[in-house]
């Protein structure tokens, strides 16, 4: 019988209560740790040559049951379940375990309350990763945005130029055209424009090519003499450029000629329809915010004599609804307004001299679980300490100073 | 019921200990003598201790903050010569071993000495051979005048691959690399006074044919309002600027660009431009208008001259040197700087850790007296010795991690050198606290054994990264709340969790040689202590843990971004809550607890060093010092569990035995 085990007829228990033992024992528990410990480890290692986006999907996407992991590039023969999966098992290991069938009363009080805060920490983690989200602004001195921009996802934005503006802007989604990949296509409908689009050949990270400056290898579709030519994924994923290509479905169901959609293209595709002009630019998704933001100063102090940096500080008015509030965004102090969070994350432009005009990087982040981690902590360090007091004054009550020594 | 302690595995563990006891010995011998042979530099004087005393505490500005002329001096010398000190001998033979604050002085006012003292520390001969200079064997160290010859090619073979990253160079590229940064160094420090040693020839000012006149750059300086409008107004007439005028200038230009780096000693006029200022830029400021106070420039570039001037009579040279010093010292006062350089210059001059590192080692010895003398009175004795001394060792780190905190305005752990202080410190300390709640003198004698190996630790790893572990922290680094909470938590879980391992290595090594002759009362007592260790390392390691999440997520808006360094401290929550759970669950025992216990060493080893090396994430400290040793360590503690595995099967197998 282990400590927290109350049961003293394991024999005659029926499968539901065996199922229940297992789930709910220190055994499953170890196990689940050290394997997780072991992912961790693993997924160090892995990200050094492979990138952490890259490595973070593969041990702990929820899409990953099981994984052979690689170190150095040479796949190790231990096949481990995915980080995600066992996270949801330790889950219920823990409730079932630390919460329905630990030992009730007050010495046991302080290990119950620590698995509480636990769980609400793993809770708070997978929130985190389903609904949080994350993007990037950057504002030049004197400049207003009022959009942050996605760190990995391409879509495909149409818009119709008015007044030398793009307004009316449809955009196609990262999600839907990530899969086009080796000969897939896809349908766009645009109800509210003169034409419709078909993407295919999807790449996560590709360059447009011009087949004089560099014969394509094998057959890829060639379009006003240029190609697409697959890259390896960044182990930085950010800055991988997709790519694909589209063409043109009019109404009448003909097609026009293929053309090349890039993220690393500096201008957007044109198209002519009648007297309309539309454009149709692969981009990272930008994220429309709720407000907007002036950089009103930027300040980039360095340690003197050094290149090492002592403090950046960005004075931003935001503003909404006509609204100003001045606001100053720097390291280790983010703005946090209507569930949005901005950090200080970067500036440029590299190796300014003198007056020239910077501009500042915000991080931007929503994540509704935001605070939980912070509440959660102060729990299990509540729940932590309780039982470790009450085991030290124990330990110090019972224990017999002997008088031998090594 | 207790059996004799086994008499072979007494010798196999006198012979371990023996081996220890003398690396630690030759550690701290070889990490005190100077490196390099004798060398011998004719005619040479020493500096007189009086005359250091003085110098070693000039304020001036390097790294981002203003420390003491002797801090300066020695990682100057660390970083090119790898070594604080250095023995030279005069034509005579007499011997004298030459300390950095008397090396900088002679760089500075005797570079007919300096140039001859073997200064760089060459690692790879070929980096000699593709220089063009001879070497003397695969490593050693060699004199400025030995590499002069090379300087060329050094510079041409470098220019070829310095846009390369530096791990992406071959080694000797590298070598090549850190050659070329030391001389250039070096070079920055010799010509530094050389606007003071040579003044400025006046052309065309000869009488009769004789030599042309020289001047004081400083009594230059007063009659720059004057050559700038001789200047403007030939430009003013579109004539060409005098040939003698242009001879000055270029004289005047070539002094400050030698004097323009090296030594930052002159604090800046205005209260608001944090930048301190060379002879150079004083030198180009004034002649070029731009000073904004011309007269204290002056005045400096004229202190620094009576100083080289006087180099040759301590005495006057002491005098300059001490009203040059009251002077910067009373205008940093001003701007609220060099407060700490007093309390600095003593920090370095008690060299605390060293005495640490010798309270320790004797500490090691009455422990090793301690565990042999069994119950004697001798051994009663020697506890107290091992008190006295393990305490003394620790007043020692103590107060030195005290001094450093005041010195750094921050918390006592902001770098990796920070840790290995705190770790070797708390480790002891909590090491103590075991004895005292166990009393057993297990953790007692452990205690000064712990504190030598982490101290030389320190030390050597000083030596190695020869970098200010005390200059001020990038920007994010910058919180002095979270660096108190995140950063002690998590280093202190980093020392439970090694104190806890060391234990076990001590128990498991105890058991497996039959040390502790079947003393079950022993052994149930250790285990609690581990189990207790480990119990303290899960809390600090998971309140750490979570406390860098949100420190995260105030500094960068996540929670968790699964850097390496993140990364290792979670696995060591997870490791210690696996033990706890298995230890619960009934499936680990003594033996498994400790095994598991030494395993957590490795865990810890990964968090707090590996992962430095692995070259990714926002922990990268980009150094490579000391990872041969990281190898070297997983290794003893893989022998310890193969070791105790092997013991345990042994065990188990004679106790079915002795029930058959």
């Amino acid at each position: 019988m282990t400590a927290s085990d109350p049961s003293p007829k394991r024999e005659s228990r029926s499968w539901l209560g065996k199922a229940f033992d297992v789930l709910s024992g220190f055994g499953l528990a170890t196990i689940l740790l050290i394997i997780l410990g072991l992912l961790t480890w693993f997924a160090t290692l892995e990200q050094i040559d492979r990138g952490l986006y890259a490595t973070l999907e593969k041990y702990f996407d929820w899409r990953t049951p099981f994984l052979l992991p690689e170190i150095g590039g040479r796949m190790v023969p231990l096949p481990l379940p995915g980080g995600y999966w066992v996270g949801v098992i330790l889950v219920i290991n823990l409730t079932l375990g630390g919460v329905i069938r630990i030992r009730k009363g007050w010495k046991h009080i302080g290990n119950l309350i620590s698995h509480l805060g636990i769980i609400f920490m793993l809770i708070a983690g997978g929130v985190a990763h389903h609904f949080s989200q994350r993007g990037n602004m950057a504002v030049g001195e004197g400049e207003t945005n009022d959009a942050a921009e996605d760190y990995f996802e391409y879509v495909v934005e149409v818009a119709e130029v008015k007044d030398g503006k793009p307004a009316d802007i449809h955009v196609i989604g990262g999600r839907d055209i990530s899969d086009l990949t080796r000969g897939k296509q896809r349908f766009f409908r645009f109800p509210n424009l003169p034409f419709d689009l078909e993407i295919a050949g999807y790449e996560i990270n590709a360059l447009p090519v011009s087949v004089v400056e560099r014969a394509p290898s094998g057959s890829p579709l060639v379009v006003d003499g240029y190609y697409l030519m697959p890259r390896p994924e960044e182990v930085n994923a950010e800055s991988n450029t997709a790519a694909c290509y589209a063409r043109v479905v009019n109404r009448d169901g003909s097609k026009q000629t293929p053309f090349i959609l890039a993220g690393a293209s500096f201008h957007p595709f044109t198209i002519k329809h009648e007297n309309r002009v539309f454009t149709v630019d692969m981009r990272k998704r930008l994220w429309p915010m709720p407000f907007a933001l002036r950089l009103d100063e930027f300040n980039a102090e360095f340690h003197p004599g050094t290149t090492r940096p002592a403090k950046f500080v960005s004075h931003v008015t935001r503003i909404e609804k006509g609204d100003e509030s001045k606001v100053t965004i720097q390291m280790n102090e983010p703005m946090r307004y209507e569930g949005l969070t901005f950090f200080q994350a970067s500036y440029g432009p590299p190796g300014a001299g003198p007056g020239q005009k910077l501009y500042s990087v915000f991080e931007v982040v929503h994540n509704p679980a935001d605070m939980w981690p912070e509440y959660s902590l102060y729990i299990v360090a509540f729940g932590m300490m309780v039982t470790f007091l009450l085991k030290l004054f124990t330990y110090l009550g019972n224990t017999s100073r002997k008088k031998n020594h090594v | 019921m207790s059996d004799q302690p086994s008499r072979a595995g007494r010798r196999i563990a006198a012979v371990i200990i023996a081996v220890g006891v003398c690396a630690a010995f030759y550690n701290m011998l070889v990490d005190m003598m100077p490196k390099g042979g004798l060398r011998s530099v004719e005619g040479y004087i020493p500096w007189s201790k009086e005359t250091l005393r003085e110098v070693e505490t000039l304020p001036l500005q390097d790294g981002g903050r203003i420390k003491p002329f002797g801090t300066y001096a020695g990682f100057a010398m660390l970083s090119i010569h790898g070594a604080r000190s250095m023995k030279l001998a005069d034509a005579e033979g007499k011997e004298y071993r030459v300390k950095p604050t008397a090396w900088l002085l002679d760089i500075l006012f005797r570079p007919q000495f300096a140039m001859r003292q073997p200064t760089f520390r060459v690692d790879n001969s070929a980096a000699l051979e593709a220089i063009g200079v001879k070497p003397r064997g695969k490593r050693d160290r060699y004199s400025y005048e030995e590499l002069e010859l090379g300087r060329e090619k050094l510079g041409e073979l470098v220019k070829g691959f310095e846009m390369i990253e530096a791990k992406k160079r071959d080694p000797l590229q590298n070598q090549l690399a850190d050659l070329s940064i030391n001389m250039r160094t070096y070079e920055s420090l010799l010509g530094y006074f050389s606007f003071a040693r040579a003044g400025v020839v006046l052309p065309g000012s000869g009488e009769a044919g004789g030599p042309d006149r020289r001047a004081e750059m400083s009594a230059l300086m007063m009659t720059a309002p004057q050559i700038r409008s001789q200047i403007e107004e030939s430009r003013a007439a579109g004539n060409a600027m005098g040939g003698r005028l242009q001879g000055l200038l270029q004289q005047v230009l070539d002094a400050a660009n030698f004097a323009k780096f090296g030594l930052f000693v002159l604090p800046p006029a205005e209260a608001s431009d944090k930048q301190w200022q060379s002879a150079g830029n004083a030198i180009m400021n004034v002649m070029t208008g731009s000073a904004k106070d011309a007269e204290t420039s002056i005045d400096d570039v004229k202190a620094l001259e009576a100083i080289a001037r006087s180099s040759g009579d301590e005495v006057a040279f002491r005098k300059h040197w001490a009203a040059f010093r009251e002077k910067i010292e009373a205008r940093a006062k001003a701007r609220g700087e060099g407060g700490s350089v007093p309390l600095e210059t003593i920090y370095q001059r008690s060299d605390k850790f060293l005495y640490a590192v010798a309270f320790f080692l004797m500490g090691t010895l009455a422990a090793l007296g301690m565990w042999f003398g069994g119950g004697s009175k001798l051994a009663t004795g020697l506890s107290w010795a091992v008190w006295g001394l393990t305490l003394a060792g620790l007043a020692c780190c103590v107060s030195a991690i005290v001094m450093r905190c005041i010195i750094m305005g921050r918390p006592p752990v902001g770098n990796l050198y920070d840790t290995i202080i705190f770790i070797g410190t708390t480790v002891v300390m909590l090491s103590l606290i075991v004895e005292w709640m166990v009393g057993r003198r297990f953790a007692l004698g452990l205690s000064p054994i712990i504190g030598t190996v982490l101290m030389i630790l320190a030390r050597r790893y000083e030596l190695g990264d020869a970098k200010d572990h005390m200059d001020p922290l990038v920007a994010v680094l910058d919180s002095n709340f979270w660096l108190a909470t995140h950063v002690i938590t998590i280093t202190l879980g980093y020392s439970g969790g090694l104190l806890s391992a060391f234990m076990s290595t001590g128990y498991i090594l105890m058991r497996g040689l039959g040390l502790d002759g079947g003393d079950a009362g022993l052994r149930r007592s250790l285990t609690r202590a581990v189990y207790g260790m480990i119990c303290l390392t899960l809390f600090l390691s998971l309140v750490g843990t979570v406390l860098g999440g949100i420190w995260a997520n105030y500094s960068w808006g996540r929670f968790w971004g699964w850097d390496p360094k993140e990364n290792g401290a979670l696995m060591i929550v997870l490791w210690t809550l696996a033990i706890l759970h298995g230890r619960l669950g009934g499936f680990l025992r003594e033996w498994g607890l400790h095994l598991a216990s030494v395993f957590t060493a490795i865990v810890v080893t990964f968090s707090w060093w590996h992962v430095n090396f692995l070259g990714v994430g926002l922990h990268n400290y980009g150094f490579t010092a000391g990872k041969s040793t990281i190898w070297g360590f997983y290794l003893a503690m893989l022998v310890v569990l193969i070791f105790g595995a092997v013991a345990m099967v042994l065990e188990n197998a004679k106790k079915g035995e002795d029930r058959a």
